[in-house]
């Protein structure tokens, strides 16, 4: 039984994970742009919503605005700094955007203070239910509602609709979609701030679940690229398959032996990439 | 790089003159030790164009070997100082082999991938390793009858050893090896097809690098006198990377630059400011943007400037930043 419950909260762990990761995925897809700052978005998004909490905001509201502060400043960041650095080479990718996270980490650290905080869950999910015969608390039972319906609706937009193909075009010939008449620049900057709108929501949402702390940011981004690495780059179902067995693989170890259940999620990649070098879903 | 009796010379005042510059032994101990990492990692960015976030495992792994071996066995100094040679000359050949069948990107966070996993092994395992305190109380041997006590006596064992390494990679550097490693950064494509097996060059430079920045891990274990979870940390391979994009790649003096400048900086503003790393950061993005051969770069263009913009070979080599992309 136990281990249905670890599963449980290991699709939760995975789904967050895969937020945390399509973004980064879908923002390599289009820029080819290596984004070393996408940890430091979830920790924004993680200590906006604490702070929006602690000024009397409902959860409802903290969840959202955070998701959409981080997606604005994003889209300010995109468009001042980073639009620049697109043309160099990666290297300079990695150290602007390192500089840019530790700019972040060390922000959040002077507004917040350098120790971490426990985040109440929302009053209304606060409860526990019993599925069959265990216990579950309400609040993670949310998160995996609601991640879902995220997924879907991310899905949609990809595949379904005009922007997600333009999107995707966009990934195969920036000029082609160019010549079509379509802005290329503000589409890079849609894109880049739901991608990092998206990692704010996903620390906004695991807050509850771990709390709050300044070096979160570090440890999610590694996680993001374990995920691609295992899904394949630019895969929208390789961020969701990979998300899910890391965290599934992760929580399941956390019964099975507690002291490895990082390493576990490591141990995991370095499998799949010797079989599989270009990830479970990656393309040539 | 074309001129290694010079850069030679130029390491050697840098060994002589920081003792009169940095008033503690310690600082300019670390100095000399973290510039011979970052040439380690200045072989596989700047001459190779790798850029691996494994450098932190290859340090981390030479300090536990370095304090595994000091604590456990009454090994002399030397044989395990090439013992963590070995060790970090092993693993990298073998996190390079593996993470080289990806390129670009996807190389960058494979090497992340492989430096969180070899972080939780050293925190997992902390029977061997110490855990979150680390290696603590690895004793500093000396050489024969040579005694490593003092600050400025190790400072000057660690001096010789530095200028060692540095002659040993520039010649590694400036050799025909060197050359294909630099043909294979700026078109590995080219270099394969005249026929060059570069994936063997490319394991190559990882061993000679894991090699130096495994030394490097050891002497820092010995001058603290721990072997610390936060040298084989995410952000020792960040700061190792971070010193030689500062100093300068493709120009090993231009890592101890980097190395000189990132620790002496660190240590001043750090006294001043405790958020002084958002002044890093800061610095990071206007070095992306701006002063992308590094502190080598600017000196070389100063002084092209004041001899009439002739700057020497190195200032006229292309920069091929765009080969790498996908």
């Amino acid at each position: 039984m136990i281990y249905l419950f670890q599963l449980m909260n290991g699709i939760g762990l995975g789904m967050l994970y895969f937020l945390l990761a399509v973004g980064l995925s879908v923002i390599f897809g289009l820029l080819h742009f290596v984004n070393f700052a996408h940890g430091a978005f979830y920790l924004l998004g993680a200590y906006l919503c604490y702070a929006l909490l602690q000024y009397g905001v409902g959860f409802w509201g903290a969840l959202v605005l955070a998701a959409i502060i981080v997606a604005a400043i994003a889209a300010v960041v995109e468009t001042g700094l980073l639009k620049r650095i697109y043309r160099l080479d990666h290297m300079y990718h990695i150290v602007a955007t390192i500089g840019l996270a530790l700019m972040i980490q060390e922000i959040v650290i002077i507004v917040w203070g350098p120790v971490g905080s426990s985040v109440p869950a929302p009053q209304a999910l606060s409860g526990a239910i019993m599925l069959g015969n265990f216990i579950y608390p309400e609040y993670r039972l949310f998160v995996i509602g609601l991640t879902a319906v995220l997924a879907i609706v991310l899905w949609w937009v990809l595949e379904g609709t005009r922007l997600g193909a333009v999107v995707r075009a966009g990934s195969e010939s920036t000029e082609m979609v160019s010549l079509l008449g379509y802005d290329i620049n503000r589409i890079n900057t849609a894109v880049f701030a739901l991608g990092a709108g998206l990692a704010g929501l996903a620390g906004a949402l695991a807050a509850p679940i771990r709390g709050v702390d300044p070096f979160m940011g570090v440890e999610a981004l590694a996680v993001a690229f374990v995920v691609v690495v295992i899904g394949g780059m630019g895969s929208y179902t390789g961020a969701l398959v990979a998300g899910l067995l890391v965290g599934i693989v992760q929580s399941l170890m956390t019964t099975i032996w507690p002291a490895g259940a990082s390493l576990a999620i490591y141990i995991a990649m370095v499998l799949v990439v010797l079989v599989m070098p270009r990830g479970l879903l990656g393309r040539a | 790089m074309d001129k290694p009796l010079f850069h030679f010379a130029l390491a050697v005042l840098v060994a002589v003159l920081l003792p009169f510059f940095i008033r503690s032994g310690t600082l300019a101990t670390e100095v000399l030790i973290f510039a011979i990492a970052a040439a380690g990692c200045n072989l596989l960015l700047g001459y190779t164009g790798l850029l691996s976030f494994g450098q932190g495992i290859f340090f981390g792994l030479g300090s536990y070997t370095l304090g595994l071996m000091l604590i456990h066995t009454s090994l002399p100094l030397l044989p395990t100082l090439v013992l963590a040679m070995v060790v970090g000359c092993v693993v990298a050949i073998i996190i390079g082999a593996l993470s080289i069948r990806r390129q670009g990107v996807y190389f960058v966070m494979l090497t992340l991938a492989f430096a969180q996993l070899f972080y939780f092994l050293a925190y997992t395992f902390s029977d061997i390793t110490g855990g979150d305190n680390g290696l603590i109380g690895i004793p500093r041997r000396g050489i024969g009858p040579l005694a490593l006590d003092s600050s400025w006596s190790f400072y000057g064992f660690v001096a010789v050893i530095f200028l060692i390494s540095f002659a040993a990679l520039q010649r590694i550097a400036t050799s025909t090896f060197g050359r294909t490693l630099l043909a294979i950064r700026y078109n590995g494509q080219r270099a394969q097809a005249i026929g060059f097996p570069i994936r063997v060059f490319k394991i190559a430079a990882f061993a000679v690098s894991g090699a130096v920045t495994g030394l490097a891990g050891a002497l820092h274990a010995l001058l603290i006198g721990i072997a610390p979870l936060s040298d084989i940390d995410y952000h020792m391979s960040e700061s190792l990377l971070v010193m030689t994009i500062i100093g300068g790649t493709g120009n090993l003096f231009g890592s101890v630059l980097g190395a000189a400048f990132y620790l002496i900086v660190s240590d001043t503003l750090s006294a001043i400011w405790p958020r002084w790393l958002l002044l890093l950061g800061a610095l990071l993005i206007v070095l992306a943007l701006y002063i992308q051969k590094g502190i080598w770069g600017l000196i070389e263009r100063g002084v092209g400037a004041v001899l009439g913009r002739r700057g020497g070979p190195d200032a006229m080599a292309p920069d091929t930043a765009g080969n790498e992309r996908p």
